[in-house]
Protein backbone atom coordinates (compact mmCIF):
# COMPACT_ATOMS: atom_id res chain seq x y z
CA UNK A 1 0.00 0.00 0.00
CA UNK A 2 2.78 2.33 0.94
CA UNK A 3 5.02 1.59 -2.66
CA UNK A 4 1.28 2.14 -4.28
CA UNK A 5 0.68 5.75 -2.92
CA UNK A 6 4.72 6.38 -3.65
CA UNK A 7 4.75 5.87 -6.46
CA UNK A 8 1.32 7.93 -7.22
CA UNK A 9 3.40 10.77 -5.65
CA UNK A 10 6.51 10.60 -7.25
CA UNK A 11 4.64 11.14 -11.43
CA UNK A 12 5.41 13.94 -12.57
CA UNK A 13 7.76 15.30 -9.46
CA UNK A 14 10.97 14.05 -10.36
CA UNK A 15 11.94 11.96 -13.83
CA UNK A 16 10.78 8.31 -12.96
CA UNK A 17 13.37 5.69 -14.87
CA UNK A 18 12.48 3.05 -16.38
CA UNK A 19 14.35 0.33 -17.25
CA UNK A 20 15.12 -0.72 -20.97
CA UNK A 21 14.19 -3.61 -23.83
CA UNK A 22 13.81 -6.56 -22.21
CA UNK A 23 12.60 -8.47 -25.35
CA UNK A 24 15.84 -7.52 -27.45
CA UNK A 25 17.76 -9.00 -25.00
CA UNK A 26 16.73 -12.06 -24.41
CA UNK A 27 16.53 -12.02 -28.43
CA UNK A 28 20.40 -11.48 -28.10
CA UNK A 29 21.09 -13.83 -24.81
CA UNK A 30 19.90 -16.48 -27.31
CA UNK A 31 16.47 -17.05 -27.85
CA UNK A 32 15.61 -20.12 -29.83
CA UNK A 33 14.09 -19.64 -33.45
CA UNK A 34 10.27 -20.32 -32.69
CA UNK A 35 10.62 -19.69 -29.19
CA UNK A 36 8.58 -16.43 -27.55
CA UNK A 37 10.24 -14.24 -24.73
CA UNK A 38 8.09 -14.97 -22.33
CA UNK A 39 8.25 -19.20 -22.28
CA UNK A 40 11.56 -18.15 -20.53
CA UNK A 41 9.93 -17.31 -17.57
CA UNK A 42 9.43 -21.03 -17.25
CA UNK A 43 12.66 -22.32 -18.86
CA UNK A 44 15.39 -19.61 -17.82
CA UNK A 45 14.22 -18.28 -15.07
CA UNK A 46 17.44 -17.10 -13.42
CA UNK A 47 18.33 -15.22 -16.76
CA UNK A 48 14.95 -13.03 -16.54
CA UNK A 49 15.91 -12.49 -13.15
CA UNK A 50 19.69 -11.65 -13.47
CA UNK A 51 17.74 -9.00 -16.29
CA UNK A 52 15.76 -7.24 -14.35
CA UNK A 53 18.78 -6.98 -11.72
CA UNK A 54 20.94 -5.59 -13.89
CA UNK A 55 18.52 -2.74 -15.44
CA UNK A 56 18.12 -2.44 -11.44
CA UNK A 57 21.90 -1.80 -10.51
CA UNK A 58 22.18 0.30 -13.76
CA UNK A 59 19.43 2.63 -12.34
CA UNK A 60 15.72 1.63 -13.18
CA UNK A 61 13.33 2.71 -11.01
CA UNK A 62 10.71 0.82 -12.50
CA UNK A 63 10.98 -2.85 -14.02
CA UNK A 64 8.51 -4.35 -16.47
CA UNK A 65 7.64 -7.64 -15.99
CA UNK A 66 8.25 -9.88 -18.94
CA UNK A 67 5.11 -10.46 -20.24
CA UNK A 68 5.09 -8.45 -23.21
CA UNK A 69 3.23 -10.96 -25.12
CA UNK A 70 1.58 -12.56 -22.57
CA UNK A 71 -2.10 -12.12 -23.59
CA UNK A 72 -3.98 -15.10 -24.06
CA UNK A 73 -4.55 -13.74 -27.86
CA UNK A 74 -0.64 -12.98 -28.44
CA UNK A 75 -0.02 -16.56 -27.05
CA UNK A 76 -2.18 -18.22 -29.24
CA UNK A 77 -0.54 -16.64 -32.37
CA UNK A 78 2.48 -18.86 -32.17
CA UNK A 79 3.00 -22.59 -31.81
CA UNK A 80 5.70 -21.96 -28.95
CA UNK A 81 2.95 -19.23 -27.28
CA UNK A 82 0.44 -22.01 -27.63
CA UNK A 83 2.13 -24.23 -25.24
CA UNK A 84 2.19 -21.74 -22.67
CA UNK A 85 -0.47 -21.37 -20.17
CA UNK A 86 -1.30 -17.47 -19.97
CA UNK A 87 -1.49 -18.11 -15.85
CA UNK A 88 1.99 -19.88 -15.19
CA UNK A 89 3.47 -17.30 -17.35
CA UNK A 90 2.42 -14.42 -16.30
CA UNK A 91 2.05 -15.57 -12.76
CA UNK A 92 5.70 -16.35 -13.12
CA UNK A 93 6.41 -13.30 -14.43
CA UNK A 94 5.43 -11.14 -11.61
CA UNK A 95 7.43 -13.46 -9.24
CA UNK A 96 11.12 -13.55 -11.04
CA UNK A 97 10.78 -9.67 -10.87
CA UNK A 98 9.88 -9.20 -7.38
CA UNK A 99 12.39 -11.59 -6.80
CA UNK A 100 15.04 -9.34 -8.75
CA UNK A 101 13.55 -6.27 -6.92
CA UNK A 102 14.20 -8.33 -3.45
CA UNK A 103 17.94 -9.11 -4.00
CA UNK A 104 18.18 -5.35 -4.17
CA UNK A 105 16.05 -4.73 -1.54
CA UNK A 106 13.61 -3.22 -3.75
CA UNK A 107 14.37 0.31 -2.20
CA UNK A 108 12.77 2.72 -4.53
CA UNK A 109 11.67 0.31 -6.89
CA UNK A 110 8.62 -0.91 -8.42
CA UNK A 111 7.17 -3.36 -10.40
CA UNK A 112 5.45 -2.49 -13.33
CA UNK A 113 3.02 -5.13 -15.12
CA UNK A 114 4.11 -5.31 -18.75
CA UNK A 115 0.93 -5.54 -21.57
CA UNK A 116 1.58 -5.61 -24.68
CA UNK A 117 -0.45 -5.45 -28.29
CA UNK A 118 -2.69 -8.88 -29.03
CA UNK A 119 -1.01 -8.52 -32.58
CA UNK A 120 -4.14 -8.92 -34.16
CA UNK A 121 -6.01 -5.73 -35.97
CA UNK A 122 -9.47 -4.74 -35.68
CA UNK A 123 -11.80 -3.88 -38.99
CA UNK A 124 -10.69 -3.28 -41.63
CA UNK A 125 -7.45 -4.40 -41.40
CA UNK A 126 -8.38 -7.47 -39.12
CA UNK A 127 -11.09 -8.90 -37.35
CA UNK A 128 -10.54 -8.45 -33.75
CA UNK A 129 -13.00 -7.33 -31.99
CA UNK A 130 -13.41 -4.88 -28.70
CA UNK A 131 -14.64 -7.77 -26.69
CA UNK A 132 -12.21 -10.33 -27.94
CA UNK A 133 -9.35 -7.83 -27.00
CA UNK A 134 -10.98 -6.75 -23.69
CA UNK A 135 -11.71 -10.24 -22.64
CA UNK A 136 -8.07 -10.90 -23.18
CA UNK A 137 -6.04 -7.76 -21.69
CA UNK A 138 -8.57 -8.62 -18.45
CA UNK A 139 -7.54 -11.71 -17.87
CA UNK A 140 -3.91 -10.82 -18.02
CA UNK A 141 -4.13 -7.72 -15.86
CA UNK A 142 -6.42 -10.12 -13.51
CA UNK A 143 -3.03 -12.69 -13.10
CA UNK A 144 -0.58 -9.86 -12.98
CA UNK A 145 -2.74 -7.64 -10.25
CA UNK A 146 -3.21 -10.64 -8.02
CA UNK A 147 0.36 -12.08 -8.78
CA UNK A 148 1.53 -8.69 -7.09
CA UNK A 149 2.38 -5.31 -9.34
CA UNK A 150 2.83 -1.83 -8.33
CA UNK A 151 1.20 -0.33 -11.67
CA UNK A 152 0.47 -1.44 -14.95
CA UNK A 153 2.72 -0.62 -18.63
CA UNK A 154 0.06 -0.77 -21.28
CA UNK A 155 2.72 -0.49 -24.77
CA UNK A 156 3.86 -0.45 -27.70
CA UNK A 157 0.46 -0.20 -28.90
CA UNK A 158 -0.39 0.77 -32.55
CA UNK A 159 -4.03 1.20 -32.33
CA UNK A 160 -5.78 3.66 -29.85
CA UNK A 161 -8.70 1.49 -30.00
CA UNK A 162 -6.44 -1.69 -28.46
CA UNK A 163 -4.76 0.42 -25.70
CA UNK A 164 -8.36 1.89 -24.74
CA UNK A 165 -9.35 -1.98 -24.40
CA UNK A 166 -6.25 -2.87 -22.28
CA UNK A 167 -6.56 0.80 -20.18
CA UNK A 168 -9.91 -0.06 -19.40
CA UNK A 169 -9.57 -3.60 -18.20
CA UNK A 170 -7.03 -2.38 -15.71
CA UNK A 171 -9.13 -0.08 -14.30
CA UNK A 172 -11.97 -2.31 -14.01
CA UNK A 173 -9.82 -4.12 -11.34
CA UNK A 174 -7.86 -1.97 -9.85
CA UNK A 175 -6.72 2.25 -9.09
CA UNK A 176 -2.96 0.98 -9.60
CA UNK A 177 -1.17 3.78 -11.35
CA UNK A 178 -1.63 2.97 -15.10
CA UNK A 179 0.70 3.99 -17.95
CA UNK A 180 0.18 3.85 -21.53
CA UNK A 181 2.41 3.66 -24.76
CA UNK A 182 1.63 4.24 -28.18
CA UNK A 183 3.85 3.53 -30.93
CA UNK A 184 4.27 6.35 -33.87
CA UNK A 185 5.47 6.32 -37.36
CA UNK A 186 7.18 9.22 -38.65
CA UNK A 187 5.38 9.89 -41.54
CA UNK A 188 6.01 13.30 -44.09
CA UNK A 189 3.33 14.77 -42.41
CA UNK A 190 3.98 13.92 -38.81
CA UNK A 191 3.94 11.65 -35.80
CA UNK A 192 1.18 9.19 -36.42
CA UNK A 193 0.10 5.18 -35.30
CA UNK A 194 0.15 2.77 -38.23
CA UNK A 195 -3.88 3.37 -38.32
CA UNK A 196 -3.46 7.04 -38.66
CA UNK A 197 -3.57 8.56 -34.87
CA UNK A 198 -1.66 11.96 -33.50
CA UNK A 199 -0.72 12.48 -30.25
CA UNK A 200 -3.63 14.84 -29.93
CA UNK A 201 -5.79 12.22 -31.31
CA UNK A 202 -4.74 9.65 -28.50
CA UNK A 203 -4.43 11.85 -25.29
CA UNK A 204 -7.99 12.51 -24.25
CA UNK A 205 -9.42 9.67 -24.29
CA UNK A 206 -6.49 8.01 -22.17
CA UNK A 207 -6.22 10.55 -20.02
CA UNK A 208 -10.23 10.04 -19.56
CA UNK A 209 -10.42 6.78 -18.82
CA UNK A 210 -7.62 6.77 -16.24
CA UNK A 211 -4.27 6.75 -17.41
CA UNK A 212 -1.41 8.15 -14.92
CA UNK A 213 0.84 8.89 -17.59
CA UNK A 214 1.05 8.47 -21.23
CA UNK A 215 3.40 8.75 -23.97
CA UNK A 216 5.07 6.76 -26.75
CA UNK A 217 7.63 4.04 -27.34
CA UNK A 218 9.51 1.57 -30.00
CA UNK A 219 9.38 2.17 -33.30
CA UNK A 220 11.53 5.05 -33.78
CA UNK A 221 15.27 6.39 -32.53
CA UNK A 222 15.54 8.23 -29.37
CA UNK A 223 16.72 11.29 -31.84
CA UNK A 224 13.32 10.98 -33.90
CA UNK A 225 11.31 10.90 -30.58
CA UNK A 226 12.59 14.28 -29.53
CA UNK A 227 10.20 16.18 -31.16
CA UNK A 228 7.11 13.82 -30.77
CA UNK A 229 7.60 14.95 -27.05
CA UNK A 230 6.97 18.52 -27.76
CA UNK A 231 3.89 17.65 -29.75
CA UNK A 232 2.88 15.38 -26.70
CA UNK A 233 3.79 18.97 -24.61
CA UNK A 234 1.04 21.02 -26.78
CA UNK A 235 -1.49 18.58 -26.41
CA UNK A 236 -1.83 18.16 -22.76
CA UNK A 237 -0.31 18.62 -19.77
CA UNK A 238 -0.56 15.00 -18.21
CA UNK A 239 2.57 13.55 -16.95
CA UNK A 240 4.22 11.84 -20.30
CA UNK A 241 6.72 9.01 -20.71
CA UNK A 242 8.82 7.87 -23.56
CA UNK A 243 10.87 4.52 -24.10
CA UNK A 244 12.85 5.03 -27.56
CA UNK A 245 14.74 2.34 -29.70
CA UNK A 246 18.32 2.64 -29.64
CA UNK A 247 18.72 4.19 -32.78
CA UNK A 248 17.55 2.01 -35.76
CA UNK A 249 18.22 -1.43 -35.88
CA UNK A 250 20.69 -3.26 -38.75
CA UNK A 251 20.18 -6.88 -40.02
CA UNK A 252 23.45 -8.71 -39.46
CA UNK A 253 22.87 -12.56 -40.46
CA UNK A 254 19.24 -12.30 -39.12
CA UNK A 255 19.59 -10.53 -35.86
CA UNK A 256 19.30 -7.54 -35.37
CA UNK A 257 21.80 -5.39 -33.95
CA UNK A 258 21.33 -1.82 -32.44
CA UNK A 259 24.09 0.17 -33.36
CA UNK A 260 23.51 3.68 -31.02
CA UNK A 261 25.79 3.99 -28.30
CA UNK A 262 25.02 4.62 -24.45
CA UNK A 263 26.04 7.84 -24.47
CA UNK A 264 23.63 8.96 -27.96
CA UNK A 265 21.58 7.65 -26.29
CA UNK A 266 21.67 9.45 -22.91
CA UNK A 267 22.03 12.68 -25.64
CA UNK A 268 19.11 12.23 -26.88
CA UNK A 269 16.98 11.35 -23.75
CA UNK A 270 18.44 14.58 -21.86
CA UNK A 271 16.67 16.62 -24.86
CA UNK A 272 13.62 14.20 -24.39
CA UNK A 273 12.99 15.27 -20.69
CA UNK A 274 13.84 18.39 -21.01
CA UNK A 275 11.31 18.82 -23.76
CA UNK A 276 8.86 18.21 -21.11
CA UNK A 277 8.90 14.09 -20.40
CA UNK A 278 8.37 13.25 -16.73
CA UNK A 279 9.43 9.50 -17.21
CA UNK A 280 11.88 8.15 -19.63
CA UNK A 281 13.25 4.48 -20.55
CA UNK A 282 14.43 2.43 -23.15
CA UNK A 283 12.69 0.17 -25.67
CA UNK A 284 14.34 -2.31 -28.19
CA UNK A 285 18.11 -2.66 -28.17
CA UNK A 286 18.13 -0.62 -25.09
CA UNK A 287 20.52 -2.62 -22.09
CA UNK A 288 21.53 -1.99 -18.91
CA UNK A 289 24.38 -0.11 -20.02
CA UNK A 290 22.17 2.41 -22.09
CA UNK A 291 19.97 2.79 -18.36
CA UNK A 292 23.11 3.78 -16.60
CA UNK A 293 24.22 6.23 -19.12
CA UNK A 294 20.76 7.59 -18.92
CA UNK A 295 21.03 7.11 -14.86
CA UNK A 296 24.40 9.15 -15.24
CA UNK A 297 23.47 11.86 -16.73
CA UNK A 298 20.03 12.50 -15.30
CA UNK A 299 21.39 12.28 -11.54
CA UNK A 300 24.65 13.71 -12.04
CA UNK A 301 24.83 15.44 -15.28
CA UNK A 302 27.56 13.45 -17.32
CA UNK B 1 -17.23 9.26 -69.89
CA UNK B 2 -13.90 11.53 -68.15
CA UNK B 3 -16.65 11.90 -65.17
CA UNK B 4 -17.41 8.28 -64.81
CA UNK B 5 -13.66 7.20 -65.27
CA UNK B 6 -13.33 9.98 -62.06
CA UNK B 7 -15.59 8.29 -60.37
CA UNK B 8 -14.17 4.95 -60.72
CA UNK B 9 -10.79 6.66 -59.33
CA UNK B 10 -12.46 8.37 -56.57
CA UNK B 11 -14.63 5.01 -55.33
CA UNK B 12 -11.16 3.16 -54.94
CA UNK B 13 -9.64 6.10 -53.43
CA UNK B 14 -12.68 6.88 -50.83
CA UNK B 15 -12.24 2.72 -50.00
CA UNK B 16 -15.82 2.00 -51.25
CA UNK B 17 -16.24 -1.18 -52.03
CA UNK B 18 -19.97 -1.49 -52.87
CA UNK B 19 -19.24 1.82 -55.34
CA UNK B 20 -16.38 0.15 -56.81
CA UNK B 21 -18.29 -2.86 -57.80
CA UNK B 22 -21.31 -0.74 -58.70
CA UNK B 23 -19.51 1.49 -61.04
CA UNK B 24 -17.41 -1.88 -62.68
CA UNK B 25 -20.58 -3.66 -63.21
CA UNK B 26 -22.19 -0.45 -65.11
CA UNK B 27 -18.75 -0.70 -67.28
CA UNK B 28 -19.51 -4.06 -68.10
CA UNK B 29 -22.68 -2.80 -70.39
CA UNK B 30 -22.01 0.39 -71.49
CA UNK B 31 -19.53 -0.54 -74.52
CA UNK B 32 -16.50 1.34 -72.72
CA UNK B 33 -13.40 0.08 -73.26
CA UNK B 34 -12.61 -2.13 -70.24
CA UNK B 35 -9.32 -1.79 -70.36
CA UNK B 36 -9.26 2.02 -70.38
CA UNK B 37 -12.21 2.13 -67.03
CA UNK B 38 -9.16 -0.04 -65.62
CA UNK B 39 -6.12 1.78 -66.12
CA UNK B 40 -7.60 5.46 -66.14
CA UNK B 41 -10.41 4.92 -63.49
CA UNK B 42 -9.20 1.91 -61.43
CA UNK B 43 -5.58 1.87 -61.05
CA UNK B 44 -5.44 5.71 -61.39
CA UNK B 45 -6.99 4.91 -58.27
CA UNK B 46 -5.16 2.80 -56.55
CA UNK B 47 -2.25 4.70 -57.49
CA UNK B 48 -3.41 7.82 -55.79
CA UNK B 49 -3.86 5.68 -52.51
CA UNK B 50 -0.22 4.94 -53.01
CA UNK B 51 1.10 8.43 -53.71
CA UNK B 52 -1.32 9.64 -50.12
CA UNK B 53 -0.18 6.72 -48.69
CA UNK B 54 3.55 7.87 -48.96
CA UNK B 55 2.90 11.23 -48.06
CA UNK B 56 1.18 10.24 -45.09
CA UNK B 57 -2.41 11.42 -46.10
CA UNK B 58 -3.95 8.08 -45.67
CA UNK B 59 -2.94 5.34 -43.36
CA UNK B 60 -2.93 1.45 -43.16
CA UNK B 61 -7.15 1.30 -42.58
CA UNK B 62 -7.39 3.62 -45.87
CA UNK B 63 -5.00 1.87 -47.77
CA UNK B 64 -6.41 -1.78 -46.79
CA UNK B 65 -9.63 -0.74 -48.02
CA UNK B 66 -8.20 0.95 -51.11
CA UNK B 67 -6.89 -2.97 -52.00
CA UNK B 68 -10.21 -4.38 -51.15
CA UNK B 69 -12.15 -1.88 -53.22
CA UNK B 70 -9.49 -2.74 -56.01
CA UNK B 71 -10.10 -6.18 -56.09
CA UNK B 72 -14.21 -5.98 -56.01
CA UNK B 73 -13.96 -3.75 -58.98
CA UNK B 74 -11.23 -6.77 -60.69
CA UNK B 75 -13.55 -9.39 -59.42
CA UNK B 76 -16.11 -7.97 -61.67
CA UNK B 77 -14.16 -6.66 -64.59
CA UNK B 78 -11.72 -10.10 -64.71
CA UNK B 79 -14.12 -12.55 -66.17
CA UNK B 80 -15.57 -10.00 -68.68
CA UNK B 81 -11.75 -9.02 -69.98
CA UNK B 82 -10.94 -12.36 -70.01
CA UNK B 83 -13.53 -13.57 -72.58
CA UNK B 84 -13.51 -10.19 -74.98
CA UNK B 85 -10.42 -9.16 -77.33
CA UNK B 86 -9.19 -6.50 -75.11
CA UNK B 87 -6.32 -8.46 -73.64
CA UNK B 88 -4.91 -6.82 -70.10
CA UNK B 89 -1.43 -6.90 -70.28
CA UNK B 90 0.08 -8.87 -67.33
CA UNK B 91 3.20 -7.13 -65.86
CA UNK B 92 4.33 -10.31 -64.64
CA UNK B 93 3.08 -13.47 -62.45
CA UNK B 94 4.26 -13.59 -58.99
CA UNK B 95 3.90 -16.15 -56.14
CA UNK B 96 3.71 -14.65 -52.29
CA UNK B 97 3.50 -16.08 -49.24
CA UNK B 98 4.98 -15.85 -45.71
CA UNK B 99 7.66 -18.54 -44.85
CA UNK B 100 7.54 -21.29 -42.80
CA UNK B 101 7.37 -21.34 -38.87
CA UNK B 102 5.50 -18.06 -39.32
CA UNK B 103 1.94 -17.18 -39.62
CA UNK B 104 1.99 -12.95 -40.18
CA UNK B 105 -0.92 -12.50 -42.88
CA UNK B 106 -1.74 -8.97 -43.08
CA UNK B 107 1.31 -7.29 -44.77
CA UNK B 108 1.95 -10.32 -47.39
CA UNK B 109 -1.64 -10.00 -48.17
CA UNK B 110 -1.62 -6.33 -47.84
CA UNK B 111 1.40 -6.55 -50.95
CA UNK B 112 -0.37 -9.58 -52.47
CA UNK B 113 -3.88 -7.21 -52.82
CA UNK B 114 -1.52 -4.04 -54.12
CA UNK B 115 0.57 -5.85 -56.52
CA UNK B 116 -2.60 -7.92 -58.11
CA UNK B 117 -4.56 -4.22 -58.09
CA UNK B 118 -1.74 -3.02 -60.25
CA UNK B 119 -1.77 -5.57 -63.29
CA UNK B 120 0.25 -8.48 -61.47
CA UNK B 121 -0.86 -12.27 -61.93
CA UNK B 122 -0.53 -12.96 -58.04
CA UNK B 123 -0.41 -16.49 -56.28
CA UNK B 124 -0.55 -16.02 -52.76
CA UNK B 125 0.07 -19.29 -50.71
CA UNK B 126 -0.83 -18.06 -47.47
CA UNK B 127 1.23 -17.93 -44.18
CA UNK B 128 3.35 -20.91 -42.90
CA UNK B 129 4.53 -21.81 -46.73
CA UNK B 130 7.54 -24.84 -46.55
CA UNK B 131 10.96 -23.37 -48.38
CA UNK B 132 10.17 -26.18 -51.43
CA UNK B 133 6.83 -24.96 -51.69
CA UNK B 134 7.64 -21.78 -53.02
CA UNK B 135 9.96 -22.91 -55.32
CA UNK B 136 7.93 -26.14 -56.81
CA UNK B 137 4.71 -22.95 -57.16
CA UNK B 138 7.03 -21.16 -58.89
CA UNK B 139 8.14 -23.49 -60.77
CA UNK B 140 4.65 -24.75 -61.78
CA UNK B 141 3.24 -21.40 -62.69
CA UNK B 142 6.53 -20.34 -64.44
CA UNK B 143 6.58 -17.46 -62.51
CA UNK B 144 8.64 -14.58 -63.09
CA UNK B 145 9.04 -13.33 -59.40
CA UNK B 146 8.74 -15.13 -55.67
CA UNK B 147 7.66 -12.69 -52.99
CA UNK B 148 8.51 -14.05 -49.53
CA UNK B 149 7.49 -12.20 -46.39
CA UNK B 150 8.86 -12.51 -42.79
CA UNK B 151 7.65 -10.94 -39.68
CA UNK B 152 9.96 -12.46 -37.16
CA UNK B 153 13.71 -12.40 -36.69
CA UNK B 154 13.48 -16.35 -36.00
CA UNK B 155 12.18 -16.97 -39.62
CA UNK B 156 13.88 -14.65 -41.97
CA UNK B 157 16.20 -16.77 -42.34
CA UNK B 158 14.03 -18.93 -44.28
CA UNK B 159 13.86 -16.28 -47.28
CA UNK B 160 17.72 -17.24 -47.53
CA UNK B 161 16.48 -20.92 -47.31
CA UNK B 162 14.24 -20.45 -50.87
CA UNK B 163 17.17 -18.49 -52.07
CA UNK B 164 19.74 -20.92 -51.58
CA UNK B 165 17.48 -24.02 -52.75
CA UNK B 166 16.58 -22.09 -55.94
CA UNK B 167 20.60 -21.60 -56.57
CA UNK B 168 20.81 -25.85 -55.96
CA UNK B 169 18.21 -26.46 -58.27
CA UNK B 170 19.55 -24.00 -60.84
CA UNK B 171 16.19 -22.02 -61.14
CA UNK B 172 18.22 -18.64 -59.72
CA UNK B 173 18.39 -16.90 -63.02
CA UNK B 174 14.90 -17.25 -64.16
CA UNK B 175 13.04 -16.35 -60.88
CA UNK B 176 13.68 -12.87 -58.92
CA UNK B 177 13.12 -13.05 -55.20
CA UNK B 178 12.32 -9.90 -53.36
CA UNK B 179 11.90 -9.94 -49.34
CA UNK B 180 9.87 -7.82 -46.35
CA UNK B 181 8.33 -8.04 -43.11
CA UNK B 182 9.20 -5.61 -39.99
CA UNK B 183 13.02 -7.48 -39.89
CA UNK B 184 14.30 -7.10 -43.38
CA UNK B 185 15.98 -4.04 -44.67
CA UNK B 186 18.10 -3.71 -48.08
CA UNK B 187 21.01 -4.72 -46.34
CA UNK B 188 19.53 -8.05 -45.36
CA UNK B 189 18.22 -8.40 -48.92
CA UNK B 190 21.82 -7.69 -50.05
CA UNK B 191 23.24 -10.11 -48.22
CA UNK B 192 20.96 -12.94 -48.55
CA UNK B 193 20.97 -12.33 -52.50
CA UNK B 194 17.72 -11.36 -53.24
CA UNK B 195 17.17 -9.26 -55.82
CA UNK B 196 15.21 -6.72 -54.02
CA UNK B 197 13.62 -5.41 -50.09
CA UNK B 198 10.41 -3.61 -50.16
CA UNK B 199 9.44 -2.08 -46.63
CA UNK B 200 5.69 -1.61 -47.44
CA UNK B 201 3.07 -2.23 -49.96
CA UNK B 202 2.92 0.63 -51.51
CA UNK B 203 6.96 0.44 -52.41
CA UNK B 204 6.39 -3.29 -53.25
CA UNK B 205 4.61 -2.85 -56.21
CA UNK B 206 7.16 0.08 -57.23
CA UNK B 207 10.22 -3.19 -56.39
CA UNK B 208 8.06 -5.75 -58.54
CA UNK B 209 7.57 -3.33 -61.44
CA UNK B 210 11.42 -2.92 -61.42
CA UNK B 211 12.55 -5.92 -61.15
CA UNK B 212 9.97 -7.01 -64.09
CA UNK B 213 11.55 -3.86 -66.23
CA UNK B 214 7.72 -1.94 -66.24
CA UNK B 215 8.70 0.51 -63.78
Amino acid sequence: MMKRNSLRDEIGKKVLLFDGGMGSMIISAGLGRNDVPEAWNITNPEAIIDMHAAFIEAGAEIVQTNTFGGSRLKLESSDAGRALDPVEVNEKAVELGRRALDRHGGEGCFLGGDIGPTGLFFPPVGTLTAREAHRAFKEQAQILERAGIDCFIIETMYDIREAMEALRAVREITDRPAFVEITFETKPSGYFTMMGDSPEKIAEPLLAAGADMIGANCTISSSEMIDLVEEFTLVTDAPLLFQPNAGNPAMEHGIPVYRQRPQEFADDIEKIVRAGASAVGGCCGTTPDFIRAVHDRLTHGR
Amino acid sequence: MEAFLDNCAKAIVAGDGGGAERLAGEALGSGLSLLQVIEEGFVRGIREVGRLWEEGEIFLPELVMGAEAMKKAMTVLQPALEGSDEAQESLGRIVIGTIEGDIHDIGKTLVATMLSANGFEVTDLGTDVPVARFIDEAEARNADCIAISALLTTTMNGQKRVIDELVKRSMRDKVKVMVGGAPCNEAWAKEIDADGYAGDAVSAVALAKGLAGKA
